[in-house]
């Protein structure tokens, strides 16, 4: 965790490719990496070179317009794609889906044919928690990203905000290491969103869990990120990395938003993404 | 017999498309029914009641107008048919020896257990036909040209193979509910939304657990679909199955009528169907809606 002290708190612009020991074990070690996707004279590359190292316990933000490969970047540290070339390794091993990362889309993705409650609980299941610890659980899970007694509803019974809520829930029900949300927020409107970002940006400070958080919003990316990467176009490359440096606890997010620095970091990486 | 014959994904099924949309409803809230849905539920209660009236009516007078019974037999004719088929007349047990509703029974148990039978095989066949592609492309030919036979056609086959008695008639009920539920499993399965699937398998869930947990149920709205025509299919053909010693039997009685010419227990017999499916189909509906509440909604 980061010193709550803004004062002392420095920015700093480092080398994608630095690995910051002094942070703790790498949670995310991303090398060289480049990913093209399909063959000959279609062929794009989507990404890269990219070298990333994300320390336990911090929130990274990838930033970047459309297209310039950041959602491919986090589906290479998902496991669901192989680089073309160069290593991605989460925790020291290659990444395998649903082992080590909990995921959430931009999309909810829930399991219609589930309740609300069914879909966090099956989430339990396939992590292998026993039935009674399960039921337990759930209502648990729910109360943390904010929900209180819709366990029993049906997913189109519940709102868009709602459902991410859900989402997120199913994506922490693993308990794994490392949470991976592909912009989440998009779809929804703004106070939705904004009410989402301060309550994740709490439960990320709770459970001090490693996030990659991947948006096209600056705001964002200052108001959840401990860091923020910015990528370039296609392919995207890291045009900045930057420390965020406020406090991720004690204030409240309009606080938050009034501080000197935040003004200066928005500006800063608006301008990265503006110019990237 | 027109709905997903091919294994193109239905695109109004896309379900990125529809999550798109309901995530951006926002916080607004779900949707209820229309006030007044009562009021016009007993409007189209009484226009249909009207409607049959009406339809009586006309019958009415078309038999008096041609007066030809052994053509056009009279309402009247045909409900005393209704009343003499079910009760013991001149020592005479209902049609044939059998009552109205014997008949209809044994017919009705013929299309249970050959719908049953094919609705099972055809679910087994449309998942393996939709999760492994060498033999989706080896099977579907087959199921197509099989689906294209009229039931009567093969019937003759299935006589020369098993004889005249029950077993022929259940192995064309089978054969001709089959395919309508091997095709829509298969198209549904090979569907399988490619977004939910991911969110399963970063879950942490295991092959089996993704097409137990996320395809099955994705596809149980088509499956659905496919029982409902495989039964409406077996149900058609269950007075072909009868054309050969078929009575007891709705269809026998029909075709035993037809022989003497007795227009009206055709015409009773003809009902007797009619009714009885409309029935079925009800009651497969609500198990639908029950079965399968979120269809169409997410």
């Amino acid at each position: 965790m980061r010193s709550p002290d803004v004062a002392s708190s420095a920015i700093q612009v480092a080398e994608g490719s630095a690995i910051r020991a002094e942070e703790g074990a790498a949670a995310v070690d991303v090398r060289g990496v480049e990913h093209v996707y399909g063959r000959g004279a279609g062929a794009v590359t989507a990404l890269g070179p990219v070298s990333l190292t994300v320390p336990e316990g911090s929130f990274l933000v990838l930033v970047g317009a459309s297209g310039c490969g950041k959602s491919t970047l986090l589906r290479l540290i998902a496991g669901f794609e192989r680089p073309t070339s160069g290593s991605v390794r989460t925790g020291g091993v290659e990444p395998v889906p649903g082992k080590g990362a909990g995921i959430v889309f931009q999309e909810p993705r829930l399991f219609p044919w589930k309740t609300v409650g069914g879909n966090v609980e099956l989430a339990l299941r396939y992590v292998g928690v026993p039935r009674h610890e399960r039921l337990r659980r759930v209502p648990e899970l729910l109360e943390r990203v904010g929900l209180h007694d819709v366990a029993d509803r049906r997913i189109w019974q519940i709102s868009g905000g709602q459902q991410q809520r859900v989402a997120i829930a199913r994506a922490l029900a693993g308990d794994n290491p490392l949470l991976l949300l592909d912009e989440p927020f998009a779809a929804l409107d703004a106070l939705t969103r904004e009410r989402l970002q301060e309550d994740l940006r709490q439960v990320s400070a709770e459970t001090g869990r490693t996030s990659v958080f991947v948006t096209h919003s600056v705001d964002e990316a200052v108001f959840l990120g401990s860091r923020v990467v910015v990528l370039t176009q296609r392919p995207g490359r890291v045009a900045l990395d930057i420390d965020v440096g406020l406090p991720r606890t004690g204030l409240e997010p309009d606080e938050l938003r009034a501080l000197p620095e935040y003004a200066t970091l928005r500006a800063e990486i608006g301008h990265a993404v503006r110019a990237a | 017999m027109t709905s997903s014959i091919s294994f193109q994904p239905d695109p109004s099924a896309e379900p990125g498309a529809q999550q798109a949309v309901t995530a951006s409803r926002g916080g607004s809230a779900p949707p209820t029914a229309p006030p007044g849905a009562g009021a016009s539920k007993y409007r189209r209660f009484g226009v249909r009641l009207l409607s049959i009236l009406v339809l009586l009516l006309l019958w009415q007078l078309v038999a008096s107008a041609t007066r030809n019974p052994s053509f056009i037999p009279s309402p009247r004719a045909v409900w005393d048919q209704l009343v003499l088929t079910s009760t013991v007349h001149d020592g005479i047990r209902g049609y044939s020896g059998h009552f109205l509703i014997e008949h209809l029974g044994i017919s009705l148990r013929r299309i249970l257990i050959g719908s049953v039978l094919g609705v099972v095989a055809g679910l087994a066949l449309g998942v393996v036909m939709g999760t492994v592609p060498w033999i989706r492309v080896v099977v579907e030919p087959l199921v197509t040209f099989v689906r294209a036979l009229p039931p009567l056609a093969y019937f003759s086959l299935l006589i020369i193979w098993f004889g005249i008695d029950e077993t022929p008639k259940l192995w064309l009920l089978t054969i001709a509910a089959l395919p309508p539920v091997a095709v829509a499993t298969a198209s549904a399965v090979y569907a399988a939304p490619a977004g939910l699937v991911e969110a399963a398998r970063a879950l942490g869930a295991t092959r089996w657990n993704v097409t137990r947990d996320i395809v099955l149920p994705n596809a149980l709205p088509e499956i659905f679909t496919g029982v409902r025509l495989a039964v409406g299919i077996a149900y058609s053909s269950v007075v072909a199955a009868e054309t050969i010693n078929g009575v007891p039997g709705i269809g026998g009685m029909i075709r035993d009528a037809q022989r003497y010419l007795q227009t009206d227990v055709v015409v009773l017999g003809l009902f007797a169907i009619g009714i009885s499916g409309l029935l079925i189909d009800a009651v497969l509906r609500v198990a639908e809606n029950k079965l399968i509440p979120w269809r169409g909604r997410a």
